[in-house]
């Protein structure tokens, strides 16, 4: 199959699921999103000499992924709304099919120009139009009447996450399962000083530092017992405090010490036990006062803190303290052979893994206003691990659009598409399909299913070093018949 | 022995937990000297040179580079001393390409002009390895990755060389190409401690051989006396 149509078809496939799902105009940012995906995919495949030929390559990947998503239009106005009684007018779905479809045309030939330019500006400029998208969506949202924004945001919380984990995991090679511990340590560093809990009101743009410190501190000392343990030991352990800060701070809201009969605490309140910390203060700016109502200066301060990490974590890895991570990840002893302080490299991993959960603690806890122990347990740990490795570990592109997948799938679109086969079911004449509670019972085993399905399609992770491997297969192919020749002793 | 020892072992103990590897082995490295240590599977070679290289830490005995006691100092300084390990079975950085692997091996050092320099001479000695700069080491045919763990303990400027069994493995013209490039290492001036199977070899670059024995030091004499040595041609070297 034509390269370019294969990528527009997989493109397509996004287009095609979001805008049969979700429904209505969302169409148009199916069809972006579609386009820009198979655009991406298709200069993936063959190299893009000019701007030319990325219009026409991106041309071609986007209408193919276009078309898709406006099959998924036409079967959700045409073939489900009139199943589940939701009149349709035939020519709003036409018009928004169409919508889809021009979209991705638009955003194939967009991507692909882009992606025609000589080498640094391409790169440059690819990553400046996701920037724009980025920065261009809150003004989509309103203007397709999305309302998604408060779950954007979430969203953005846990990528800013995964960013920190893929230091612990896919730089370090340290499998983490308690990650959730240090978003919890940040949130409630922010819940005790900025809020009515013991009285302190510290600015949020102080707080937040101090948070990721915290966080850091506590990656330590967290990691610190770990140190001689490898692979799935290590995992085990980290499992462990991932376990415990949530228990604890369910626990500490009546600390009474007493040492030799002097009592230096009594009945003391650290962390308001099961009901959390409520109402931690929000950020104002420059007398601007965030407010829960109005969505987007949030959005933007969370991407704003994305970006900031993401530039901070591409320093990092590039470092002294990258390579040395690097060099432990892949041999441990020959990483030491080298000159490598295993103990000092192992610590800063966890302690700058820990400090970007730290930001995201600190955000969500003014975000969110009310913390609890019971949002940091184990599934924010897991889902977080699947994120980074999902993507492809060690990679920022991938940890970010693993994230965005994983995410809006758990968030939006798994629910989605539970009001949709509720629907179906319910409007179904058959009664043992109307018992069925699709919503709760089916959920959580589609986002397993899809999980294990991608894992299986590609196990290297959604953004696998293309370049690389070709690289290494020609090269394997060149020695192949060398090594024959050459080292005849060792095949013995 | 010609001149002042660079690398002095003193009855070195060492233990995996309760195995006792090393039953006070002695001995010394003289500067600018190529000494080789033989023995069969299991004697203690690898254990040795771990020591030397702070991998594991004796439980009695000093080991003392240029005068100073280095066996309770981490492995991690003892690099920065100059004191350079290529390890058994290589252990090379599968996933990095040939390049960064060179580069991992001056981890210790900031000096980007001199680094530059010494990937061209590690080049110079094993053009192979710059043919294939891109490739990732995992990828790389054993003979190569043998090329490579040397080549990337030369990065680190050592002033002692510790080569764990640098000939296993490999074709008889590549074992002699790898002797070659001892030889020549060793002409500039760096000093080598030599572990091998193949004693035959060894002791053809070699000044100076001790033979080890279950952790013990059993013998130690020129290299071209312990060739002649009845005892090691029988044992080591397969003469009857
Ligand atoms: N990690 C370990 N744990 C326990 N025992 C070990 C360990 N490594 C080595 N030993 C034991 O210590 C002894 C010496 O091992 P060493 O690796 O030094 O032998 P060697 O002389 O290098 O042998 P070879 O020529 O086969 O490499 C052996 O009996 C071996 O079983
Ligand atoms: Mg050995």
């Amino acid at each position: 199959m034509n390269s370019r149509i294969r990528a527009g078809l997989i493109g397509g496939i996004f287009g095609l699921l979001i805008s049969l799902v979700s429904g209505g105009q969302i169409a148009y940012l199916a069809g972006i999103i579609a386009g820009a995906i198979a655009s991406q995919l298709a200069a993936q495949e063959e190299d893009v000499a000019s701007v030319r030929a990325g219009i026409q390559l991106g041309l071609r990947a986007g209408l193919v992924a276009g078309a898709l998503t406006a099959l998924g239009v036409f079967i959700r106005g045409f073939l489900i709304n009139p199943l589940v009684n939701v009149s349709a007018d035939a020519s709003v779905v036409f018009m928004l099919g169409l919508g889809g479809l021009v979209m991705a045309g638009v955003a194939g030939v967009v991507f692909g120009a882009i992606r025609g330019l000589p080498s640094p500006q391409n790169r440059f400029g690819t990553l400046l139009a996701f920037g724009l998208l980025a920065v261009a969506y809150p003004f989509l949202d309103s203007l397709l009447n999305l309302r998604f924004m408060n779950e954007v945001i979430p969203v953005l919380i846990f990528i800013l996450m995964a960013l920190g984990l893929n230091i612990v995991v896919g730089y370090a090679g340290l499998l983490d399962l308690g990650y959730a511990a240090f978003f919890a340590i940040g949130a409630y560093t922010t819940g005790m000083l900025a809020s009515p809990h013991f009285g302190i009101s510290m600015p949020f743009w102080i707080v937040i530092w101090i948070a990721a410190a915290v966080a850091a501190l506590f990656g330590i000392l967290l990691g610190a017992p770990t140190l001689p343990l490898r692979g799935d030991y290590l995992a085990i352990v980290t499992l462990g405090f991932g376990e415990i800060v949530p228990i604890a701070a369910n626990n500490l809201d009546n600390v009474t010490i007493s040492i030799l009969g002097v009592t230096l605490l009594e009945n003391f309140d650290l962390t308001g036990g099961p009901r959390g910390i409520n109402p931690i203060n929000r950020p104002s700016l420059f007398g601007y006062a965030f407010e829960p109502s109005q969505p987007i200066p949030w959005y933007f301060l969370i991407l704003g803190l994305i970006v900031f990490s993401i530039f901070f974590i591409l320093r990092l890895r590039n470092s002294r303290l990258g390579r040395a991570w690097s060099a432990m990840r892949e041999d441990e002893l020959a990483a030491s052979a080298m000159g490598i302080n295993l103990v000092r490299t192992k610590l800063l991993a966890f302690a700058m893994g820990a400090t970007f959960s730290g930001f995201a603690g600190a955000f969500y806890g003014s975000f969110i206003s009310a913390i609890t122990p019971a949002s940091f347990g184990f599934d924010v740990s897991v889902i977080l691990l699947c994120m980074v490795i999902l993507g492809g570990l060690g990679n920022i592109t991938g940890v970010i659009l693993g994230g965005l997948i994983i995410q809006f799938a758990d968030r939006l679109f798994l629910p989605q598409l539970g009001d949709v086969v509720q629907g179906l079911l319910q409007n179904s004449n058959i009664e043992v399909l109307k018992e069925i509670n699709f919503k709760t019972d089916f959920r959580t085993m589609l986002f397993g299913l899809t999980l294990v399905i991608m894992m299986l399609v590609r196990p290297e992770g959604l953004v696998p070093n293309e370049r690389r491997r070709r690289e290494l297969h020609a090269d394997d192919e060149a020695t192949a018949h060398e090594r024959q020749t050459l080292y005849d002793a060792e095949q013995a | 022995m010609t001149n002042a020892p660079v690398l002095e072992l003193k009855n070195v103990h060492t233990y995996y937990g309760n195995i006792h590897a090393l039953k006070g082995v002695s001995l010394t490295v003289g500067k600018g000297e190529v000494v080789t240590l033989i023995g069969s599977n299991g004697a203690g070679k690898s254990t040795t040179l771990r020591t030397i290289s702070g991998l594991l830490k004796p439980r009695q005995g000093e080991v003392l580079l240029e005068g100073e006691r280095i066996d309770q100092v981490p492995a991690h300084k003892i690099v920065e001393r100059g004191v350079l390990q290529s390890p058994e079975g290589r252990r090379i950085f599968p996933r990095l390409t040939v390049k960064d692997n060179l580069l991992m091996g001056a981890f210790t050092r900031s000096d980007k002009a001199e680094i530059e320099q010494d990937l061209e001479r590690v080049y110079g000695l094993f053009p192979r390895l710059k043919e294939r700069v891109a490739q990732r080491g995992g990828t790389l045919s054993g003979g190569e990755q043998q090329m490579l763990a040397i080549g990337r303990a030369m990065m680190g400027r050592p002033r002692v060389l510790l080569l764990d069994e640098p000939s296993m493995g490999l074709a008889p013209v590549l074992v002699e190409q790898i002797f070659n490039i001892i030889r020549e290492i060793n002409s500039q001036g760096i000093t080598i401690l030599l572990v091998e199977q193949n004693a035959l070899m060894a002791l053809g670059v070699a000044n100076r051989g001790y033979v080890l024995q279950t952790g013990q030091i059993v013998l130690s004499d020129d290299a071209k006396a312990l060739a002649a040595n009845e005892m090691v041609q029988k044992a080591y070297l397969g003469i009857e």
